[in-house]
């Protein structure tokens, strides 16, 4: 649970540090993005600090590339 | 769309070698040996020559258009919408290889110097700093990196200078009892790792950089003085661990550093000499992370890449928990998945993007001519 608080911790400076800013420029989409991309640093961040498996991009390309290695690597 | 970046060819250079060394000189001397036992520094030497050929490939395609970086470049020679989506498959590159790289950084810390410290709070360290660098902007990294370099080329020389009196000339002989296929297959890995990975920086060669000629020669320069870097610590882990012992050690430069041992007074400067592979890897890292935000910013056509800095930092660190679950896992991964992605990414769309320049040329000559 500690480990979910200091995310989010981390997340609030994150925005206290960014959205002002990019309010007061009144850059609509790079907000949009940074939110996304928030978001997902922080949906990770919290899986991860609870234990949780979170897929591993690596084997999903392993997946993809499997055909190329077998055939030139292996 | 961005505030005018401009870095100077010689920073370029300095840049461009630490691109070179980073992981290279930690990783390459023992797969290199894994194949080629004794003749590693031989395959090195090829590996390199290979890696300048490839490096010449990307400066080419980079000077076609010297105002735009390699994302712009993408879209304006396959589209707009298959140019987005080569982008999108060139940006996964940075992306996965910067969590790649905080887990080697991570692991090497961890194993070698803090064992009590959780891998975590390591890597957290890590990404602060290269946040911290990716924010201030490209010619702060490049300043620092002028400033270490200096420092990193004062204590290599040290390094090699106390290191070689325990040279043992009998570990590297027989010379060339390997044969030529073997040798190419194995130097693959530094063309890869050292070379092939370089198409990052086309991010910000020729865009950011004041004199695009001069330019063209460091990145081919960098890569050349890297590429004797790392042919010196493959000689050097060589002759003086032994082909076997090279290939065994998950870190053999470290090993390397331990056996110095001068006068009974010079002694276990191994973490001294760390420092070398810290700074050499920040910088590769920061070169990739920067490649990563970046490019993200120029494919969603942002005003400014900033704001995507610190979440970018977070999927990173979370990323490199993740993407390798051991030792074992990172070092079959090494071999066969990023081989291929690299190979992908680096040369085949590459190659894909020269050969759509060739016919398209003409009406894209025209479309640069009208616009202007």
């Amino acid at each position: 649970m500690l480990k979910v608080i200091g995310i989010l911790l981390v997340a609030a400076v994150i925005w206290r540090v960014e959205v002002p800013s990019l309010l007061q420029k009144n850059y609509k989409k790079e907000l949009v993005v940074f939110l996304l991309f928030l978001s997902i640093g922080v949906g990770l961040g919290i899986v991860q600090a609870l234990g949780k498996p979170i897929p591993n991009p690596m084997d999903f390309l392993t997946f993809i590339f499997n055909p190329l290695n077998d055939t030139f690597f292996r | 769309m961005m505030r005018n970046i401009k870095i100077n060819s010689n920073q370029f250079l300095v840049l461009v070698i630490f691109f070179t060394i980073g992981t290279s000189i930690l990783e390459v001397p023992s797969a290199l040996a894994d194949k080629t036992n004794q003749d590693a520094w031989i395959t090195a030497i090829i590996g390199t020559g290979i890696g300048l050929l490839v490096i010449w490939f990307f400066t080419w395609i980079a000077l076609w258009f010297p105002t735009l970086t390699y994302i712009q470049i993408t879209e304006k020679i396959f589209g707009k919408w298959i140019g987005r989506v080569a982008s999108l498959i060139f940006i996964s590159l940075p992306l996965l290889y910067t969590s790649s790289l905080l887990f080697q950084s991570g692991n090497f810390l961890n194993t070698h110097m803090m064992p009590y410290t959780p891998m975590v709070a390591l890597n957290i360290l890590m990404v602060g700093i290269l946040v911290m660098g990716v924010y201030l902007g490209l010619e702060t990294i490049a300043r620092s990196a002028e400033i270490l370099f200096a420092f990193f080329f004062l204590a290599f020389f040290v390094f090699v200078l106390l290191i070689a009196p325990e040279i043992r000339i009998e570990n590297v002989q027989p010379v060339f009892e390997v044969n030529l296929k073997n040798m190419l297959q194995s130097s693959l890995f530094l063309v890869i790792t050292s070379s092939v990975n370089a198409i990052v920086i086309l991010m910000i060669f020729p865009a950011f950089l004041n004199k695009v000629k001069q330019a063209r020669r460091s990145f081919l320069i960098g890569n050349l003085i890297g590429g004797i870097v790392i042919i010196i610590i493959t000689f050097l882990s060589v002759s003086v661990l032994g082909a076997d012992k090279t290939a065994n050690e998950i870190f053999p430069s470290f090993e390397l550093a331990k056996r110095i041992s001068t006068g009974d007074f010079i002694e276990r400067i191994e973490v001294l000499m760390a420092s070398l592979w810290i700074i050499s890897l920040y910088f590769k890292m920061i070169l990739y992370f920067y490649a990563t935000v970046f490019g993200i910013a120029q494919v969603l056509n942002l005003k400014d890449y900033r704001p995507l800095t610190m979440p970018l930092g977070l999927i990173v660190m979370v990323l490199s928990l993740v993407i390798y679950p051991n030792v074992v896992y990172k070092q079959d991964m090494n071999i066969t998945t990023e081989y291929s992605f690299s190979l992908i990414v680096g040369i085949f769309i590459p190659l894909l993007l020269a050969l759509i320049y060739g016919i398209r040329k003409k009406s894209l000559k025209k479309e640069l001519n009208s616009s202007k």
